[in-house]
This record gives C-alpha cells, structure tokens and sequence, in this order.
C-alpha cells in the first residue's frame, strides 16, 4: 500500500515530524503535570485547599508557605544538616572509588575480580535488612546519633557502586598512555593524580552529580542513625511536616520545592556531564 | 622506582592519620554522649510534628522548665518515623526518657517486654488521684504497675454541617432506624449519604465503623476481647456486625475507598456527602470559616440493653525503663498530668482534644462542650482498632472491610481470612 500511494518525501517528512512533537509534546505535558501541581500548590493557602479540594482551581496566592516550611517546618537547619553529610560524602566517596578503582583496572592485583565482584555483590544487598545491624554498631561505636555516623554509612554504601563505575571507565583508557608514563618516570601516585584522574573527569563529574542527588534525597538511613530533629536531614524535616492525621499540602508542597532546589542546581550545573557519562562502560 | 615507594609510604602514612583521627574523634563523641546519660536535660521524643501541635509542645516544655524544678530537650520526629522507631528507641543504650504514645493494648506490650518505666509513684501523686477509673486501668499493665500518664484524648462521632444539615431539612437520628430514614433522604437529594475516606494511605479510617458497629451490637466487653484473640472473626457476633453494616453499605459514597479521609472530609464540608464518622482531629482539615458549622452527632444506638460505649482514644506519654534520670522523669510526668499542664497545650493546640484531668478546662468551643458531655455520658470507652489491638492487627482489618466494601457478598469468606490472618499475629 505504501508503495502504491507513496505521498511525495518531504511531505511524510513533514508528518513524522508533526507526530514526534506531539507525541513527545504529550509525553513532556504529562511528565510535568505532577510537577506544576506541587508548584501550584505550594503557593495555594490551607483554607483554600481545605475548602475546594487539592485539585481544584487555585484561589488564592500566597508565599507565607515557604516562610512556614523554612521556619516553623525547621527546614533551615535542616538543609544546612543535608549539605553537611552530602558535601563531605561525596567528595570521601569519589577520592575513595577513584584510588580503588585506579588499583583495580590498572595493575595486576590478586584477586582483583574477586574484590569487583564482592563490591557489586554488595551492591545488590537490600539495604532494608541491614538496618538494624547499622543502627546496632552504630550505638556500640558511640557514633550513634551524630552525623558522621550518617556520613560513614553512607561512604560505606556508595562506595563499591563508584569503584564499579569508574574501574570500567579507567580500563578503557590505552595503556600505552601509561606505559609512557612510566618511561617518563612517573610513579602511580603521579600517573593516577596526573594522568587517569583528568581522563575520567567527565566520569567523575556525573557520578557526584548521581551520588549528590541519592545522598540528599536519602531519609532511610537518616531515620535509622539520627534520632534528634536539629541533625535531621531535610528529608526527614519534610516527613515532618506533615501531622499525625492531616497534613497541611500547601505548607508539604513549598517544603518539597526548597528540598529539591539543591539537586536541581547540581544536576543543571552537571547536566553536559550527566547526559554525557550515562554511557559509561557501555563501550569497553 | 624509590619515588614510587617513598609515595606509596607516605600515602599509606597519611590513611593511618586519618583512621586515628577518626578513632579518636569517635572516642570523644561516645565519652560525651556516655555522659549525657545521667543528670541534665530529659529528653522528650515526640511525634506531634505537625506546625501547630509542635508549637502547643514548645509551650508546653517551656512552661515546665520555667517551674525551675527540672530542665527538658524536646524532640519532635516526624509521627510515621516514630512509629516505626519506637521499638529501636526503647531498646537502644543511650534511649530517650519520655515519650508520647498511647495508653491500653499498646502501652501493655511494651510493659510485658519491661520496656517501660513503673510510674506507680507519679499516680500517688494527688494531682492525678481525681483521674476516672476506667483511665486508671488503661494505664495499668498487665503486671498491675502504672505505665503511662494520659493527658489528653479525641472522640469519634457523626460529624456534619449544620447549614447543610438545614438546607436539606434533615435533623440529627435517634436510633438506626431514624438514622436509615436519614440517609435514604440525602440519597433522595443526589447526595452521598455517608462519606468514608478509607483510601490513600488511610484505609483504618474504615475501620471505626467496625468498632463501633460492634460495640453498639456486641458491646465493648465482647469487642476487646475479639481484638486481644479471644473470640474469632468467624463467629455469629462479627456475622451480626457485617448484616447491619450491609444495611447502610448502599448509601456509602462510591468513592470511599478511593480517596483518603482528608478529601473525604472536604468532599463533606462542600456538601458533596452528608456527614461521616470520623475523629475530631479531621477538624484541623477544615477551613477557619466552617469550624464553627461543624457539629455531630453519637452513633446510633442498635441494641439498647448494650451498654453505651464510645471511642475517644486517650494519648499520653510513658517513659523507657532504661532512663537514667528516674528522679527527673518522675517529676516531669506530675506536672505532665496536671491540669495547668494540659490546659497549656490545648490551648497551643488546634484545641479540638479533651483533657484528661478533670478539673482542667478544655477549648469551651460549643463543639468540644457537647464532646465532653458525650464521653461523659458513655458507660465504656474504648480506644480505636489499632490501639485496643496492635499496629500489626490493623492491615488485617483494612484488608479485611475494603475488601468487604468492595463485595459484601462473599463476607464468609473474607471473615475466614480475616482470622487466619489475625492468628498468625497473634500466635508471633
């Protein structure tokens, strides 16, 4: 059928392209529905809400919410408390991974597959039934309720993802980049710090871009070695905002914005990498 | 190759520094938080996150500090955090002291573990001699020692619109018969009678009409024993339950278990449905502009020979048994249970709650007047599924009536699973 009534090129042309944007048109609209919604909402004020449903047509502007979230809702401190153990993670994570991973893909270790397996295999471990153990040793080491327990638990998490990542990205670099090295008289301290490490920079950047977003937006294990509220993180203060039985979506929606603001920034400022380190070790 | 060497040592030498440093960070942390255990501040973890209820909190701590006879650190986490860490709490080194929970079933579990502290000596006190009875025996546990100080509680009723009400030429039911004629007048009008709000994350919600259809036809008696695992689901007095419930099931909103009780409540105040059978708390969920429409009424009586029983669940707090400031906690518990005390946080609070003590003074809302004479007229109080059960009990519950909103047909067969899944909690 094609064949017989085969419309002139550029104007099938033209109608694939006219579908493509609708489609994807759509396909974006619905993404960012959810999303309009919280933004709409957070600006709504409770009585409006309380009177005419959630999903009703706003009645009312106000920005006395995010006031309410920042102050009565302590997501100040709780945000400081956020970027106290995501910022230091991260870069503890990265140095950490980056020198395992160096050790692993570019020297003949012993056991070195065995080392890469253990840490996926780790990997795959559900957090959920480590909990207890975590929250245990914790309380036995003194640290419990502190954040460089959090802080410790969440190096000890990430860690074996990021050697995993970054020993594929590191294996693909030539070797003879490094065998010139070493006639240069480079020692593996100057070929990591001088070498691989500028060559898997853009590995690096979008691995703390993914790392900073799971830190930040974690709350299990927050929940599981923080008890007081001044340490908590703002996902945690976020839980909190709502009460025992109603919860108050105006005063939710303003403190879920302030709590994504952070992992937006990072993810635009890292976007080029981000989009670009999405194939990593995909081509070995 | 001696460069390589020298680096790789002095690499090395710098990991060691920095696991020392971390050891001995470490050593400080814990040889503070070791000391902390004893003397100073007590530590109240409380789950009343929300705005309002937190500030009323605040007040609350801050009046009892200015007493001068003890100093306190309160702290809120969010209520389904605690929930869920409350066991971790009881049972960790360096616990909290205080904390606010519920009295009853829930209380008793913790007590059989020996959780909790005794608080025999608080309930000397003469501030807390004028407490009802049927409060003093839910607060005792099993082994006969107090365990908790109540400080305020809720009620459940029919809540409604009165301008509603009047535009629609209805009045308040006396007895379920008056109540059946009501509904069918509402369906009459094109509205919902009956507004649920078992869906979302709020399926326990349903679960009240559960409670009380089995109060008002078995009695509370009965009721608490089938919650404790005396009696089974599939017995002829739940069957009861379920028959008189099919009475009213027509003339429930069609999307009761679709949409959790918070729209259930906005969907009655807008009119959409007639009234519901709800809990005070919903109350903060209402529009400034409408609290003083609300009314309510009791739940129609079934059997008169049953004695009136009414739900009006009762919070409070306890203290972890591993406290180390036994002489502080004790001291903060009077003042908890005294009426200046919990005049304070009804007064910080949205003030829709009931204090326990009975010369102190509520709201004085006409609302919250009719409340108390309400409670004050029941014969039995009972708390709410959750709370005479356990928390594990309740998913078998919300399994068990959203099923049977869904199909109350094969009733039969959803009482069976019912108790097959109850013994296995109660048998863990």
């Amino acid at each position: 059928m094609a064949t017989v009534h085969t419309p002139s090129a550029p104007r099938r042309r033209r109608l694939a392209t006219a579908g493509f944007h609708l489609g994807a048109g759509t396909l974006a609209v619905l993404w960012l529905l959810p999303i309009a919604l919280v933004l709409v909402t957070s600006v709504r004020s409770f009585d409006d809400i309380a009177a005419h449903g959630l999903g009703s047509r706003p009645h009312s502007f106000t920005l006395g919410n995010f006031a309410q979230a920042w102050v009565d809702g302590g997501q100040q401190r709780a945000l400081i408390n956020s970027l106290l153990v995501t910022v230091p993670t991260v870069l503890v994570t990265l140095a950490l991974a980056a020198m395992a991973a160096f050790a692993l893909s570019r020297y003949e270790l012993p056991f070195r597959r065995s080392l890469l397996l253990l840490m996926l295999g780790g990997n795959l471990l559900p957090p959920q039934i480590l909990l207890i153990p975590v929250s245990k040793l914790s309380e036995l080491m003194g640290v419990y309720d502190t954040l460089p327990a959090l802080i410790g638990v969440q190096i000890g998490f990430g860690v074996g993802f990021y050697v995993f990542v970054l020993h594929g990205f590191m294996r693909a670099i030539p070797p003879e980049i490094q065998q010139a090295a070493v006639v240069d008289g480079a020692g593996p301290w100057q070929i990591f710090w001088r070498i691989i490490l500028p060559l898997t920079r853009p590995a690096l950047a979008a691995l703390s871009a993914l790392s900073f977003t799971w830190i930040f937006n974690d709350l299990l294990w927050a929940i599981t070695v923080l008890r007081s509220d001044t340490k908590m993180p703002i996902t945690a203060a976020l839980i909190g905002l709502q009460g025992q039985y109603v919860s108050m979506w105006n005063v939710i929606a303003a403190g879920s914005v302030i709590a994504a603001a952070p992992t937006v920034a990072v993810f635009l400022r890292f976007q080029r990498h981000f989009v670009a380190g999405l194939n990593l070790g995909a081509v070995k | 190759m001696t460069n390589h060497q020298t680096s790789r040592r002095r690499f090395l030498a710098g990991l060691g520094a920095a696991g020392t440093a971390a050891l001995l960070s470490g050593c400080v942390t814990s040889g503070s938080s070791g000391k902390s255990a004893s003397g100073g501040a007590v530590t109240l973890q409380s789950n009343l996150s929300a705005p309002q209820a937190k500030a009323a909190m605040e007040d609350l701590v801050a009046a009892y500090v200015k007493k001068g006879t003890g100093e306190v650190s309160l702290n809120t986490v969010a209520a389904e955090t605690f929930r869920t860490q409350l066991p971790t709490y009881l049972t960790s080194a360096n616990p909290p002291d205080v904390y606010t929970w519920y009295p009853g079933s829930v209380a008793d579990a913790y007590a059989r573990k020996d959780l909790l502290l005794d608080l025999g000596e608080v309930w000397e006190s003469p501030e807390l001699a004028g407490y009802s009875k049927a409060l003093n025996s839910l607060c005792t546990a099993t082994s006969g020692k107090k365990v908790f100080v109540p400080t305020t509680s809720y009620w459940w009723g029919m809540f409604y619109r009165k301008s509603h009400f009047a535009k629609w030429g209805v009045s308040e039911p006396k007895s379920w018969d008056d109540f059946l004629d009501l509904c069918d007048k509402l369906k009459s009008k094109g509205i919902s009678p009956i507004g649920l709000g078992a869906g979302g994350n709020t399926a326990w919600v349903a679960s009240a009409w559960f409670d009380y259809l089995n109060i008002r036809i078995n009695g509370a008696d009965y009721h608490r024993g089938l919650l404790a695992g005396e009696h089974r689901f599939d017995d002829p007095e739940v069957r009861k339950v379920f028959d008189r419930w099919q009475e009213v099931l027509p003339y429930f909103d069609p999307d009761g278990t679709a949409v959790a009780f918070q729209d259930a409540s906005t969907s009655m105040l807008n009119g959409r449905s007639g009234m519901m059978l709800i809990g005070t708390f919903f109350a903060d969920a209402a529009p400034k502009d409408a609290l003083d429409d609300i009314d309510f009424f009791r739940f129609p009586v079934i059997d008169p020979k049953v004695p009136l029983a009414e739900e009006a669940p009762t919070d409070g707090y306890f203290a972890g048994a591993r406290t180390g400031r036994h002489d502080e906690v004790i001291d903060l518990m009077r003042y908890l249970g005294t009426a200046e005390a919990q005049e304070i946080y009804i007064k910080g609070s949205s003030g829709t709650v009931l204090p326990c003590h009975p010369d102190a003074g509520d709201a004085g809302t006409p609302l919250v007047v009719k409340g108390r004479a309400h409670i004050e007229e029941a014969a039995e109080i009972t708390q709410f599924f959750n709370r005479d059960s356990s928390d594990a009990l309740q998913p078998t519950a919300d399994n068990a009536l959203t099923r049977f909103i869904a199909e109350p047909k094969s009733i039969g067969s959803i009482l069976t699973t019912w108790q097959r899944d109850a013994e296995k909690i109660w048998n863990a």
